[in-house]
C-alpha cells in the first residue's frame, strides 16, 4: 500500500531519543529512514522497561516504539571512513537529522557543504544549539525541561518543580526537529532549495506554547499554580468517584450549569455562593462535598457517559492496566500488538493520525530494527563491494 | 520577511484554543499564508477573561480586554485574522470562497460539529478537490466517544501520563494540569498535513486526516504501555529521578522558590561533582558510592548530601561552575529568568513585538534557525477582524458587500459593540 512518505530518504544521526522520535515521524509513513547508530550503543536502546526485566540492548520499550520501520546501520562517525559513508548516504536524502555534539555536527554539516551550498536539508538537535556561550553544554531530559520554564509551572508552590516525566522533553523536541524538517522537505521539493536547521532544545521547549515565559512575558503577570482541586474556579481538578478519579474542567459558565443540571441540582447554578467570584472560593468545601456525594454512587466510566451526555467537560483519569481496553481506544485499535523477533508479541501506540481512513490494522509499521542488522545491505546498496564492507568492519568504522 | 520554506501554502484556520491555531502560527513563521476565521460575534475561548483586576492573563493597558490576553497572544501569530460568523448564508459564502482558496483546512470542533454545520469532509472536497482537511478533536472522529468535550489536560488523564507525572507518593487530588498535547499536537500535525501535500503530487487530491489529540499523546510515552504489557507492572510517578541514574535530581538554591537540576550519568561525572562538594573520597573505588550499584542503593543519602551542598549557591552560578567541569547541572527557571540567560541573548532568540494595546515588551522567540531564511515575527497576533476588508477583497466580494456583511455583524472588529 502507498503510504504519504514513500520515496522521501530521510537519515538520522546520533541515537539519542530526540532523533528517533523525529525519525518516527517518517518511518511510519512510508520514508526510507535510515537509522546510524554509534559504536558506543544508541541511548534510546538503553531505556527501561524490558520484557521480564531483563536487558537486551534490541528489547527496550523506546527503541521497539520508537524505531518503527527504520533500518539500522552502525557507523562511527568520528573517522573519515566513517564520514566518507556518511556522506554517500546522505547524498541523495532529502533530510538528514542529527542530534550529537556541536563540533561533532558542524564537521558533518561541512560534509555536505561545496563552498557555502548545501548539498542537503540538514537538522541539527543540540541542548542550546550551534553558536552560543553554552553551545558546548551537556544537558539532559531533566534540565532541559528545568530551562524550558515548565518545571516551574508544573509544580506545586513551595515544593521542587517537576518535569513532565521521563523523555517528555526530549520527544518534543525531537517532535519539533520533525516538523521544521518536514518543511525543509517540501521546500526542497518545490523551490529545490536546502535549509541549514538550527534546532535548539531550550528554544524548542520555551518558546512552545505552554511555556511559562511565553505567558509572563506577554503582561509580566506571574500565573498562579494551579495544582490540584481549583477551589476558585470549579469544579477543576481530580474527583474521586466509586472506583477511580475523575478530571474536570468545568469551572466556566456553560459548562458549569450543565454540570449542576447532570448531578440533579440545577440551583446550584444560580446560587450566588457558587457564581458570585467573591464568594465562591469560600464555599469550595460544600461544594466539593456535594459533587464527590454524587460521584460516590458512579463508577468513573458511568460518572464519564452521564455528564458527558450532558455536555459536561469532564474524562477518568486512567492507569496504564486500563488504556487498552478504553472503548474508543478499542474501537480506534488505538494501540497495535506486533510480533517483535527475538520476543514475541509487544503492545506499541497506534498511528498518531489517521489519513484517508488509514487505521491501525492497515498501517504498515514494520518491527524496529536490531542493532546493525541493516549495516550490509545498505552498504551495498551504496555500492560498497564485499572487501570494502569486511574492510570498514575490520577498521572499526561499522560494526 | 519570514522564512519560505512554506511559501505558497495557503492556510484555512477554524480552530481555537492552542493545538490548531498554534500549529497554524509556527506555518505562518515558515512562510505560509494562514487565514484565521475567529469566531463573531462570539469570543474564542483565549479571548475570554473574567475581572482584569484579578485576571493575571489580562495584560495592562487601555484597549479592549479581549485584545490583552496572554493565551490568545500565543499562538496566533504570523498570520491574518477575519471575524466571520459561519452560521450566517454570506458568512457560508465567504467560507466556501476560502475553501476554494485553500490548500490546508484546519478544523477543530469536537467531532460532529464541522459536520453539523456543513462543512464535512466530503463537502469541503467537492468545493475543492486539492484541499487537506485536518480534524483535531481529541477523542477522534469516530468511535463511541463521539461529540464528547474536553479540554487537552483530560487526554492528558486519559492516554494513563497524569498519573505518573506527579510526586512520588502524591494523590490525584494533587494532579498538576498541565497542556502538553496544546504544545506536541501542532509538531504532528505539520508533518501529517505536508505529507498529504506530497500525497497530492501523485493523486492530484487532497486527504482528509484524522487527528485524535488523545492518539498523538499515546505515542509519546511508550514506557507507559510497555510497563504494564511487558511486566504487568503500572507505572508510577519518579518524578525528577531515574531508576538508573544516582544522582538525578532537582535541589534547592539559595533564594525563595529556587532550584538547581543536577545529574551524573557516569562515574567520571560523579568523580567532578564530589570533588567540588569537598568529598573527592565518595569517587575513590574503595568507597561504595564510587559505584552506579552503590549509589543507587544510597539515594536518598546523597541526595541529602547533595541538598546540603547546593542550598547556599544562586542556581545560576552553580550551573555555571558544575558544567565548567562536564557536570549535567542547570537552573530551574520560573517564568521570568529566560531574560537572565546569556546564551538566549546572544542568539536574539527575544522578540519585541509591537501592539496597540499591549507595552512593549520583550516575548519569547522560535522553535528553529534557518538558514538563510531565519523566521522572523511579521505579523503580530493581529486584533479580531483586522484583515476583514483585505480578505474579503481578495476573495472577490465588493465594497458594497462588505458593508452589507458588517451592518448585519457576519463580520466585525469589535467584540464588544456586537449585538447578537
Amino acid at each position: 500500500m502507498t503510504q504519504p512518505l514513500n520515496g522521501l530518504k530521510i537519515i538520522e544521526i546520533g541515537g539519542t531519543v530526540s532523533v528517533s522520535a523525529a525519525g518516527k515521524k517518517f518511518s511510519d509513513f512510508g520514508a526510507n529512514v535510515i537509522k546510524i547508530e554509534p559504536p558506543s550503543v544508541s541511548d534510546v536502546r538503553k531505556i527501561a522497561p524490558f520484557p521480564d526485566d531483563i536487558f537486551h540492548i534490541d528489547k527496550g520499550a523506546v527503541h521497539l516504539a520508537f524505531d518503527t520501520s527504520k533500518r539500522s546501520i552502525v557507523i562511527d562517525h568520528l573517522t573519515n571512513s566513517g564520514k566518507e559513508i556518511i556522506q554517500r548516504l546522505g547524498k541523495d536524502a532529502d533530510l538528514i537529522i542529527m542530534d550529537i555534539p556541536v563540533t561533532e555536527a558542524q564537521d558533518l554539516i561541512n560534509i555536505f557543504k561545496d563552498g557555502d551550498n548545501l548539498l542537503t536539508n540538514v537538522v541539527t538537535i543540540t541542548p542550546h544549539g550551534m553558536t552560543g556561550p553554552y553551545k558546548d553544554r551537556v544537558e539532559n531530559d531533566l534540565t532541559l525541561f528545568g530551562w524550558s520554564t515548565r518545571s516551574h509551572r508544573h509544580s506545586i508552590a513551595g515544593r521542587e518543580p517537576l518535569r513532565y516525566g521521563p523523555y517528555a522533553g526530549v520527544v518534543q523536541i525531537g517532535s519539533t526537529a520533525a516538523a521544521v524538517g518536514m518543511a525543509a522537505v517540501w521546500s526542497k521539493r518545490n523551490e529545490g532549495m536546502n535549509r541549514l536547521v538550527d534546532v535548539s532544545g531550550v528554544e524548542a521547549l520555551m518558546g512552545n506554547v505552554d511555556s511559562g515565559f511565553f505567558l509572563w512575558a506577554v503582561n509580566g503577570a506571574l500565573q498562579p499554580r494551579s495544582a490540584g482541586q481549583s477551589s476558585g474556579l470549579y469544579p477543576s481538578g481530580a474527583y474521586k468517584c466509586k472506583d477511580g478519579y475523575m478530571l474536570f474542567s468545568a469551572g466556566r459558565d456553560p459548562v458549569y450549569s450543565r454540570l449542576c443540571n447532570a448531578i440533579g441540582r440545577p440551583d446550584l447554578a444560580t446560587d450566588k455562593r457558587f457564581t458570585d467570584p467573591e464568594e465562591k472560593p469560600k464555599n469550595f468545601e460544600i461544594f466539593k462535598k456535594i459533587l464527590e456525594d454524587w460521584l460516590a454512587t458512579r463508577t468513573k466510566y458511568e460518572a464519564f457517559d452521564e455528564l458527558q451526555e450532558q455536555g459536561v467537560m469532564c474524562c477518568p483519569v486512567l492507569d496504564a492496566s486500563e488504556l487498552e481496553n478504553d472503548p474508543q481506544s478499542v474501537y480506534r485499535k488505538s494501540y497495535i500488538t506486533r510480533n517483535q523477533d527475538g520476543i514475541g508479541d509487544i503492545t506499541i501506540a497506534g498511528p498518531p493520525f489517521r489519513m484517508n481512513g488509514l487505521y491501525s490494522d492497515a498501517w504498515e509499521s514494520k518491527p524496529a530494527p536490531n542493532l546493525s542488522e541493516h549495516t550490509t545491505e545498505i552498504l551495498q546498496e551504496h555500492g560498497y563491494g564485499t572487501q570494502e564492507i569486511i574492510a570498514l568492519f575490520r577498521a572499526g568504522v561499522t560494526t | 520577511m519570514t522564512s519560505q520554506l512554506l511559501k505558497g501554502i495557503n492556510v484555512l484556520e477554524i480552530a481555537e484554543v492552542w493545538a490548531g491555531p498554534f500549529g497554524c502560527s509556527l506555518m505562518g513563521d515558515l512562510g505560509a499564508d494562514v487565514i484565521k476565521v475567529e469566531s463573531y460575534p462570539r469570543k474564542s475561548e483565549t479571548r475570554n477573561a473574567g475581572d482584569p483586576k484579578l485576571d493575571p492573563r489580562v495584560a495592562e493597558g487601555e484597549g479592549p480586554i479581549y485584545e490583552r490576553i496572554n493565551t490568545h497572544h500565543h499562538g496566533n501569530r504570523n498570520k491574518r485574522n477575519l471575524a466571520l460568523d459561519i452560521r450566517t448564508p454570506e458568512g457560508r459564502e465567504v467560507l466556501t470562497r476560502l475553501i476554494k482558496w485553500g490548500d490546508i483546512l484546519v478544523e477543530s470542533f469536537s467531532a460532529g460539529t464541522i459536520d453539523r454545520l456543513g462543512y464535512g469532509w466530503d463537502t469541503v472536497r467537492e468545493i475543492n478537490e486539492r484541499i487537506t482537511m485536518l480534524s483535531l478533536a481529541g477523542w477522534g472522529q469516530e468511535g463511541p466517544y463521539l461529540g464528547r468535550i474536553m479540554f487537552g489536560v483530560g487526554f492528558d488523564a486519559m492516554a494513563g501520563h497524569s498519573l505518573i507525572r506527579g510526586y512520588q507518593n502524591g494523590t490525584p487530588e494533587e494532579m498538576i494540569p498541565i497542556l502538553h498535547s496544546d504544545a506536541t499536537v501542532p509538531l504532528t500535525w505539520i508533518v501529517a498535513v505536508l505529507g498529504s501535500l506530497i500525497e497530492r503530487e501523485r493523486s492530484g487530491k487532497g486527504s482528509y486526516i484524522d487527528l485524535a489529540q488523545i492518539e498523538d499523546l499515546a505515542w509519546q510515552f511508550p514506557g507507559i504501555i510497555s510497563e504494564w504489557k511487558m511486566n504487568n507492572r503500572v507505572a508510577s510517578p519518579v518524578a525528577n529521578s531515574d531508576p538508573s541514574i544516582v544522582p538525578h535530581g532537582c535541589y534547592k538554591s539559595a533564594g525563595e522558590d529556587s532550584w538547581i537540576n543536577i545529574a551524573a550519568e557516569t562515574d567520571s561525572q560523579w568523580e567532578s561533582l564530589v570533588t567540588m562538594m569537598g568529598h573527592s573520597e565518595w569517587a575513590e573505588l574503595k568507597h561504595p558510592w564510587s559505584s552506579i550499584i552503590g549509589r543507587i542503593d544510597s539515594r536518598a543519602d546523597i541526595n541529602s548530601h547533595i541538598n546540603q551542598f547546593t542550598k547556599d549557591y544562586d542556581s545560576f552560578d552553580l550551573a555555571d561552575k558544575l558544567q565548567a567541569q562536564g557536570i549535567i547541572a542547570a537552573p530551574v527557571l520560573s517564568p521570568p529568568d529566560p531574560l537572565m540567560s546569556p546564551q538566549l541573548h546572544d542568539r536574539n532568540w527575544f522578540q519585541i513585538i509591537d501592539h496597540p494595546y499591549i507595552p512593549e515588551r520583550l516575548l519569547g522567540g522560535f522553535l528553529w534557525k534557518i538558514e538563510p531564511d531565519p523566521p522572523s515575527w511579521d505579523q503580530r497576533a493581529a486584533l479580531v477582524g483586522e484583515n476583514n476588508d483585505e480578505i474579503l477583497m481578495q476573495l472577490g466580494f465588493s465594497s458594497d458587500d462588505i458593508l452589507q456583511m458588517r451592518k448585519k455583524e457576519v463580520i466585525g472588529d469589535s467584540y464588544d459593540e456586537a449585538t447578537r
